[in-house]
Order: C-alpha cells, then sequence, then structure tokens
C-alpha cells in the first residue's frame, strides 16, 4: 500500500476542506462564545437588536442596485406581495416569475 | 435587564417573556418545516456550486464534501477563484474565515434568546446556521419560537438541498444551463426581501435600515466579499443604539 502523502492533490484538498470547515465553524458558533466575556447592557441589547433587520437589508440593497432590471422588478414584487398577503411562499413565487417572464419575454 | 448568565436554565429575557427556551426534536420539525420550501428554491445554488467545482478540477468527493461540511455559498465561490494547483490551502482558509464573518454577529444577534440552552447545545445549533436559517430564526422568534432546535431543523433542511444540489450539479455540468433563463438568480433576493417585511417592528426600524443600506452600498466596491453584510449590520446597530440613548 502507497503511503498517503500530503503532496498528493487529492489529500492537499481534503485538508483545505477540513480547514474551510473549522474556519466557518468557528465564524458560527463564535458569536455565542464571544458573548459568553461581554456583559449584556441595555444598550448592547440595542444594538443588537437594530442589527437584525439590517442584516437583511445588507444582503437585499446592494443585490438589487447591482442586478438587473428584472432582479430589481423581482425584489419589488416580493416586497409588495409579503406586505400585502404575508403569504412568503406566494411573495417568493411572485418574485421568480416576474423576473422569469421579463426575460423570457424581453 | 437580563444578565444571561445569572439566567441560567431559565433563559429569560425581560423583553421576551415566554416559557424557557427548550431544545427540542419537535423545534426541529418545525425549522425543516418552515424552511423546506425555501430550500427546494435554493437548489439552483447548490447546482451552480456544483457545476463550478467540476470546472475548478475538483474531484467528486471534494466537491460534495465540501458542500457538506462548510455550507457557504459566498465562502465557497470566493474558495473556488483560489483553487489552483499547488492548492493555496492557507489563503483558502483564511478567505473563508473572511467571507463568513458575518456569522460572528449572527450568534451574537440570537446570544440572549439562546443563553437557557447548554453551550454544548448552542454549539451544536451553530453548526447549520446559515444567512437563510438565522433570518428563519430572527422572523420565528420574533413569532415567539422558543425553540432551538428550529435553528438544526431550519439548517438541515438547507443542507440536504445544498449537498443533493451539489452533486447533481457536479454530474450535469454545463447541460442543465443558465439558471438566469428562468429567473432563477433573484431567488435568494426574493426570499430575503420576503424575510425583511417578517423583521420589520414598526418606523423605528427606517433610520438603522436607511444607515445599514448606505453602509452595505459603499461597502460592496471597498471591501472583501461578504463584509458589506458586517458594515450594514454595524451601521445598523450603531444607529439603533443612538435613537436608544436619545430616549
Amino acid at each position: 500500500m502507497q503511503p498517503i502523502s500530503l503532496a498528493h492533490p487529492e489529500a492537499q484538498a481534503l485538508v483545505a476542506v477540513i480547514g474551510m470547515a473549522l474556519a466557518t465553524y468557528a465564524t458560527r458558533a463564535g458569536g455565542f462564545w464571544l458573548m459568553r466575556l461581554v456583559p449584556m447592557t441595555p444598550v448592547l441589547e440595542a444594538f443588537l437588536r437594530g442589527m437584525a433587520g439590517s442584516v437583511v437589508v445588507a444582503i437585499i440593497v446592494p443585490q438589487a442596485l447591482k442586478g438587473d432590471w428584472p432582479a430589481r422588478a423581482a425584489i419589488a414584487a416580493s416586497l409588495i406581495v409579503m406586505i400585502g398577503s404575508r403569504q412568503p411562499v406566494a411573495a417568493m413565487i411572485a418574485g421568480i416569475a416576474v423576473a422569469g417572464l421579463w426575460r423570457a419575454l424581453i | 435587564m437580563s444578565n444571561p448568565a445569572a439566567d441560567g436554565a431559565h433563559g429569560r429575557s425581560v423583553d421576551e417573556p415566554g416559557p424557557a427556551l427548550r431544545f427540542t426534536l419537535d423545534g426541529a420539525l418545525r425549522g425543516f418545516r418552515a424552511t423546506f420550501i425555501y430550500a427546494v428554491l435554493t437548489l439552483p445554488f447548490g447546482l451552480a456550486v456544483g457545476v463550478a467545482s467540476a470546472q475548478a478540477g475538483m474531484s467528486a468527493l471534494v466537491a460534495i464534501l465540501l458542500s457538506a461540511v462548510v455550507l457557504a455559498g459566498a465562502a465557497q465561490f470566493a474558495a473556488l477563484d483560489l483553487w489552483a494547483n499547488p492548492l493555496p490551502v492557507a489563503a483558502i482558509v483564511v478567505t473563508t474565515f473572511v467571507v463568513n464573518a458575518r456569522h460572528l454577529l449572527y450568534g451574537a444577534a440570537l446570544h440572549t434568546w439562546a443563553a437557557g440552552i447548554t453551550p454544548w447545545q448552542r454549539n451544536l445549533a451553530a453548526t447549520l446556521m446559515t444567512d437563510v436559517t438565522w433570518a428563519m430564526t430572527m422572523t420565528a422568534k420574533a413569532k415567539g419560537e422558543r425553540d432551538a432546535g428550529f435553528v438544526i431543523g431550519s439548517g438541515l433542511a438547507l443542507w440536504l438541498m445544498w449537498v443533493v444540489g451539489t452533486a447533481v450539479g457536479y454530474y450535469l455540468g454545463a447541460a442543465i444551463g443558465d439558471p438566469r433563463r428562468y429567473g432563477l438568480d433573484v431567488v435568494m433576493p426574493a426570499m430575503f426581501a420576503t424575510m425583511l417585511i417578517g423583521l420589520w417592528r414598526g418606523p423605528g426600524d427606517i433610520a438603522p435600515w436607511m444607515a445599514a443600506a448606505a453602509a452595505a452600498v459603499l461597502a460592496y466596491d471597498h471591501l472583501p466579499t461578504g463584509w458589506h453584510v458586517i458594515a450594514g449590520a454595524l451601521a445598523g446597530g450603531i444607529v439603533a443604539v443612538a435613537r436608544f440613548a436619545r430616549r
């Protein structure tokens, strides 16, 4: 049997995958770890509460600005249907349908 | 104001009344059911990462294992950009941490809620916490969800579709075609737009959200992948604190 060498590309790839998994896990659990060291104060709580929706705003606004018109229309359609109906699945399907139809027809 | 450490098993916060937080299979099932339809809609992204992994020269084992143990689209695409022979392992791992650093804020935001379960239960819940699962959990929490099993169930639904999508994309490759043609590239923006409405608490959100939008747009062009989310979150949090201090 051949000894397993770290010089082998597949072994390197597996090391990279394990490293990526550990780095990602550190970010996912790290927030909980850090917060055990920090005392919860009203100011920190206000900060964390203000952050919640802000994260989602920060995810979609650049996507809307960098995207094309069908993508912007999709975001608008999802927002409007969600505000009107409070049905998440209907809102998502509306967004996807608007972008799909726009691209299919134009 | 409650101190999570002192709260211990009760896990109650002054502004979040209700029964103590649980960590049960029932909660996991709720999370799975709530997320499943979204997870199905994310399949094109799994397909895309599978196609890109094959093109980057990964073996099927590495490509599928990567999706299974990392479960982070932006980080995986960033790593694929760096994938070469010889493999820059350290650069790939550091990039992964940087791209995923926004997750640190997700854990912080859920910490008070999750203070009532044991540290090991929290560590377990964290394993599958993606953008979508976090936003789903924040929405469920706002509606009174008191079971951290929700995070695991929600994460599992996305994990399943991510791994299946990666495998199918890897083997079918270019036969799939361009997902943009079917409007599928807007799945993620449409999903987050939908969730945003569930996180709206009132006119007090307008100022933090405007600050978040401005910071995210500025950071998008000037900071590494993923950091526009951190910039937006910090800006929104700071404005919320400023408003809180003025009251």
